[in-house]
């Protein structure tokens, strides 16, 4: 099991979480390829098994379809269950109960079916097109799937609890890149982090930096070299895309005129563009600068890594790209 | 499980075996029966008098599959029907007027207008409301069967799928977990003869889609659809069997499509000589026959049943008819639960 060393990994916090709301809910149970015996691809669910049995951590064979419709069923009548699925590449192997079941099933009948789906995301592991996937903008466009992306071991505890204590479908992404690079400074409070509340992680006064998941700690970084240059970088980590804190990245827009939006998707069609959008929507006339987008080109995420970092968004771009919207 | 040659040879019950029924349950299933046909009877004359809203999609001569699987049931089962199932909808309760207010879009409706046609299930009679996308309602129905075993309730899941359904992953995957796990699922394929306009032959070289449960290592049986009878029989056996533990099963129920795919569809593609023939097997008639024959009831008796059921039918679609129409300022809320 998880233990709280004081410097937990972001792949810890996930097990903290999960280990909390299972003491606390005998309704929340595990669901997944491997999340037993073998403790998760990742080991995220290491020792669950044991401690918590196969009543309530449940290795199922490979049916994305299977155990996401499963867990649809079970939700239905009142259980809480915590899907996994292995990479987030495998998700589209369940799009059809995630899209057409779980999305819709409140709307259409009023009756909730409260499922968490934990997927781990993400390129930099040179693990090629089929398994370095960003998934969030697919299921960002369908009503009715709240949308959750930690970027800190903190906010993924505190953002885990509340998904599994949503009553909507919810999809968890978990950036694997992340996993035992990033570590807490200090004990994980295992307290519910509200959904939907976006968080100013760095004051600035130049340019906002609107971000998620693993750009946020890569956002901070730039933030505190781009100091050193004299541009002060605010950056928010939105945490959430559904629900959007709106109000928040307005507020950050009115005060810096000028945003950046970074995520590790594709640009074309990713999240950003709805950021981008909403900004152009509610705050234009506070604007000095266009917004600028920045995330993966426009193709599969090759493996060989000189090929992955000529597609994923590198440092230096990110801190040139913000450097011109602040100077211009 | 009876074996396909064993159910052959449930013929139609005489009067000897009735007489050890429950003589309450033979009448409820005639008359749910009666009523499903009366019901899906008035709804095509609604459809073609323009009462409707899309397609309209009847589950002629699925009535003793739909009724006889239902019939099985305790009330606290639960079950995940499809668009042939009026009847298994009916037995345990649903208003004929919610199914024709469903088809109209009406605020009255079981989803208030959200959804609408078949979609038409209610949670509170333990029924899962389907989307279109069949047998979606496979892998859900394994979800509600595993709530039961993890809560260590007795109950069980019944779901229905088509022919065509077995084709699809869905299928698969709900046969290969439910299996796994050992839930207490019981799993009805209506084998109408057609997946929308492509025959059998086109969609499978087994003999018998009850075959397909030798691959999930559980008991698969194949009975005559149009015996109601049969195939409650099997069906039961399949709900004991899941509720003592012992995991789940396939009933195939063999009958024919006697409408199109829906109402809009003229189905010229079904030759006249299959039609003639499965007329000959009205599940409805043939069971008020043997009812009859057995003095379960009398001749007098199955024509008030008939005359009421119609008269509910036309009760069902006044009210639908007069009910209002949901309020389009409502259409942003509850996309999510709070």
């Amino acid at each position: 099991m998880p233990t709280d060393s004081g410097q937990a990994t972001y792949l810890e916090a996930v097990g903290l979480a999960l280990d909390h709301e299972m003491d606390r809910d005998p309704d929340v149970f595990l669901i997944g390829e491997d999340v037993g015996q073998y403790g998760g691809a990742f080991k995220v669910t290491k020792g669950f098994l044991d401690k918590f049995g196969p009543r309530r951590v449940v290795d199922t064979p490979i049916a994305e379809t299977g155990f996401t419709g499963l867990a649809a069923g079970a939700a239905l009548v009142g259980l809480r269950p915590v899907v996994e699925y292995q990479f987030a590449d495998f998700i589209s192997c369940a799009f059809d109960p995630i899209v057409n079941v779980l999305a819709k099933h409140y709307y259409r009948t009023g009756d909730s079916m409260p499922v968490t789906m934990r997927a781990p995301f993400g390129g930099r592991l040179r693990a090629g097109p089929c398994h370095s996937q960003s998934v969030e903008s697919y299921f960002a466009h369908v009503p009715g799937i709240k949308i959750v992306m930690p970027g800190t071991p903190e906010d993924a505890a505190g953002l885990l609890i509340s998904s599994i204590r949503d009553n909507n479908p919810t999809l968890y992404l978990e950036n694997k890149y992340l996993y035992r690079r990033l570590k807490a400074s200090g004990p994980i409070k295992l307290d519910p982090i509200p959904l939907g509340v976006a968080k100013v992680v760095r004051e600035g006064r130049d340019v906002t930096l609107f971000t998620y998941s693993a750009g946020v700690h890569q956002g901070l970084e730039i933030a505190g070299e781009l100091d050193k240059e004299g541009i002060s970088v605010e950056v928010v980590d939105v945490r959430t895309l559904v629900p959007l804190d709106v109000e928040t990245i307005v507020n950050s827009v009115k005060k810096t005129s000028r945003a950046v939006v970074l995520h590790e998707a594709a640009t074309r069609m990713g999240y950003g563009a709805e950021i981008a959008a909403t900004i152009q929507e509610e705050a234009f006339w506070y604007l000095d600068q266009p917004i600028k987008r920045i995330g993966a080109k426009n193709t599969p995420t090759p493996t060989s890594p000189g090929l992955e970092d000529a597609v994923i968004p590198q440092p230096a771009d990110i801190a040139e790209a913000i450097r011109k919207v602040a100077k211009a | 499980m009876a074996t396909t040659e064993a159910s052959k040879k449930t013929k139609p019950a005489g009067g000897a075996d009735l007489a050890n029924r429950d003589q309450a349950l033979l009448r409820r299933i005639y008359e749910t029966m009666v009523l499903t046909r009366a019901v899906e009877d008035r709804m095509v004359a609604m459809y073609k008098g323009g009462d409707l809203l899309g397609s309209l999609y009847t589950g002629h001569w699925h009535e003793a599959i739909s009724v006889g699987a239902a019939s099985a049931l305790r009330p606290d089962d639960y079950m995940a029907p499809i668009h042939r199932d009026l009847g298994a909808h009916l037995y345990r309760g649903m208003e004929p007027w919610q199914v024709m207010a469903s088809f109209m879009g009406k605020a009255t409706s079981p989803t208030g207008g959200r959804d609408g046609t078949l979609h038409y299930g209610r949670l509170d009679l333990g029924h899962y409301n389907l989307p279109s996308h069949i047998p979606a309602n496979f892998p859900v129905a394994t979800g509600m069967a595993f709530a039961a075993k993890y809560r260590g309730q007795d109950k069980v899941c019944l779901a229905f799928c088509g022919d065509g359904s077995t084709s699809r992953a869905d299928f698969h995957e709900a046969l290969t977990m439910s299996s796994a796990l050992g839930l207490p699922n019981v799993f009805v394929i209506e084998n109408n003869q057609f997946a929308y306009s492509t025959p059998i032959s086109m969609q499978s070289n087994s003999e018998k889609f009850s075959d397909k449960a030798v691959a999930y290592g559980i008991p698969g049986v194949t009975v005559d659809g149009t015996d109601v009878l049969a195939v409650h029989d099997a069906v039961a056996e399949g709900v004991a069997r899941a509720r003592a533990g012992n995991g789940p099963s396939i009933v195939e129920g063999v009958t024919m499509r006697m409408h199109g795919h829906a109402e809009h569809d003229p189905a010229d593609y079904v030759p006249k000589a299959m039609y003639e023939e499965w007329a000959k097997k009205d599940p409805v008639e043939l069971i008020e026959k043997v009812l009859i024959a057995a003095g379960v009831i009398d001749a007098d008796t199955a024509a008030q049943v008939r005359k009421d059921a119609r008269q509910v039918a036309i009760d069902a679609r006044r009210k639908a008819l007069g009910d209002p129409m949901p309020d389009p300022s409502t259409v942003e809320e509850g996309v999510y639960a709070d």
